[in-house]
């Protein structure tokens, strides 16, 4: 019989938390200075402008990208937290209340009531098992769920850094207008499949290359998008110049 | 749900009693007073405080001429288990297993399929002289129940806060 490890799952579980912003800020990276080269391809002339602004952009969303992921996680933790806070508070004081929504919960899940009464009461035992198992049965509430809002910070900024340079170094390493943007955009096509390629690998999906496909579909069609818009936008950087 | 001067619907259903099944009907119930608290479900935890809560006081409430009654929708079977769990029980534990006796009072709640924390003392005739209703995450106070008893049973005009001992007013008074 396969043994579980449970700590070895716990510690899958908190890296795969992570994962998300490897994904979101290889993805928004990749994307966001693909659409900024298409769209100022379209709409600038001067290869060195095109791959300076792209760079500008690549800084300024690298930054932006961390500081949000930062804020936002500690919004999150923070909230998560005082709400966590307040469950244990209950337990504390008004344990009967916490026992009672704790079998209404497992009763929902298929126990007589006879046996969710049991086994709140050994729960009961401790107060510390009582508290964890109530905020995750009735609340949808866990401790493993608090991340670090420096570390997600970080992991973003630093994904979305890597992404942003995928396209942005075979443009700026060829010279040849259209060959420049064309490299950019295999790349970025290259890796927006990989990542999602990579993303079905890990959700265990036998489909993995329709995965990359999906993920890349919708991807370049937010990057033609872009391209499209500075097209329709060009003409008024030649009224204003 | 049913007040006071409302006549008390009768009953004749299963019952628990001193770890064993019985019958337990209104009409053979000979008590000045006759106690019915119905509350929601056997094997819950808000629950057992009231009906222990009963049992120890159950001696003050025979005193006061006062026959105690639980009642909720659960079977016969599951309240032999559950007085068992609790120690024992020695005044009935009504099973209205299809909830007719708490639709005829008016507590049952449809949507959470149970009784109500209600408690409804009846005088001789029968009819209703005290209802009252706790929201299910609040469990009844079992000596104020006694209380109110004890304040009946005087036949007088009891004060806010009226304590045994303490002075009535005559009930020709009325109010």
């Amino acid at each position: 019989m396969a043994a579980i490890d449970p700590a070895g799952k716990k510690r899958l579980f908190e890296r795969l938390s992570s994962v998300r912003e490897i994904v979101f800020g290889v993805q928004d990276g990749v994307l966001t200075t693909a659409g900024v080269l298409c769209g100022l391809s379209g709409a600038v002339s001067q290869h060195t402008q095109v791959a300076l602004a792209a760079l500008a952009s690549t800084a300024a969303g690298a930054l932006s990208m961390a500081a949000g992921a930062y804020l936002g996680t500690r919004a999150e933790t923070e909230v998560l937290r005082a709400e966590l806070e307040l469950v244990r508070k209950d337990a504390r004081q008004k344990p009967y209340v916490i026992k009672e929504g704790l079998l209404d919960e497992l009763c929902k899940e298929g126990l007589t009531r006879e046996a969710a009464y049991r086994i709140v009461q050994l729960l009961g035992t401790s107060p510390e098992a009582l508290s964890s198992t109530a905020e995750a049965k009735m609340f949808g509430l866990a401790g493993t769920m608090m991340s670090n809002p420096a570390l997600d910070g970080l992991v973003m900024g630093v994904a979305f850094l890597l992404g942003a340079l995928i396209p942005l170094l075979p443009y700026m390493l060829i010279a040849t207008p259209r060959y420049d943007l064309g490299g950019a955009l295999v790349a970025t096509a290259f890796t927006l499949f990989a990542v999602g390629y990579f993303e079905g690998w890990l959700a265990h999906r036998t489909d993995r290359w329709r995965s990359g496909t999906r993920f890349l579909a919708i991807a370049m069609s937010a990057a033609a998008a872009g391209y499209l818009i500075g097209l329709a936008i060009s003409p008024l950087g030649a009224t204003a110049g | 749900m049913l007040k006071p001067g409302d006549p008390a619907p009768t009953f004749d259903l299963p019952c628990v009693i001193d770890g064993r099944i019985a019958r337990s009907s209104l009409a053979k119930i000979d008590s000045e007073l006759v106690l019915i608290f119905f509350y929601p479900r056997d094997f819950s935890f808000i629950c057992p405080t009231e009906v222990t809560g009963f049992q120890r006081a159950l001696k003050d409430f025979v005193a006061e001429q006062t026959f105690v009654v639980g009642a909720s929708i659960d079977d016969v079977d599951s309240h032999l288990r559950w007085a068992a769990e609790l120690g024992g029980i020695s005044y009935p534990l009504i099973a209205d297993d299809g909830a007719g006796l708490a639709r005829s009072y008016g507590v049952f709640d449809e949507k959470e399929n149970a009784a109500l924390r209600a408690t409804f003392i009846l005088d001789r005739k029968r009819t209703v002289v005290f209802s009252t209703a706790c929201p299910f995450n609040v469990g009844r106070s079992v000596s104020e129940t006694l209380r109110i008893a004890r304040a009946l049973r005087t036949g007088q005009l009891c004060p806010a806060d009226w304590t045994l001992g303490a002075g009535t007013g005559a009930i020709e008074r009325k109010f």
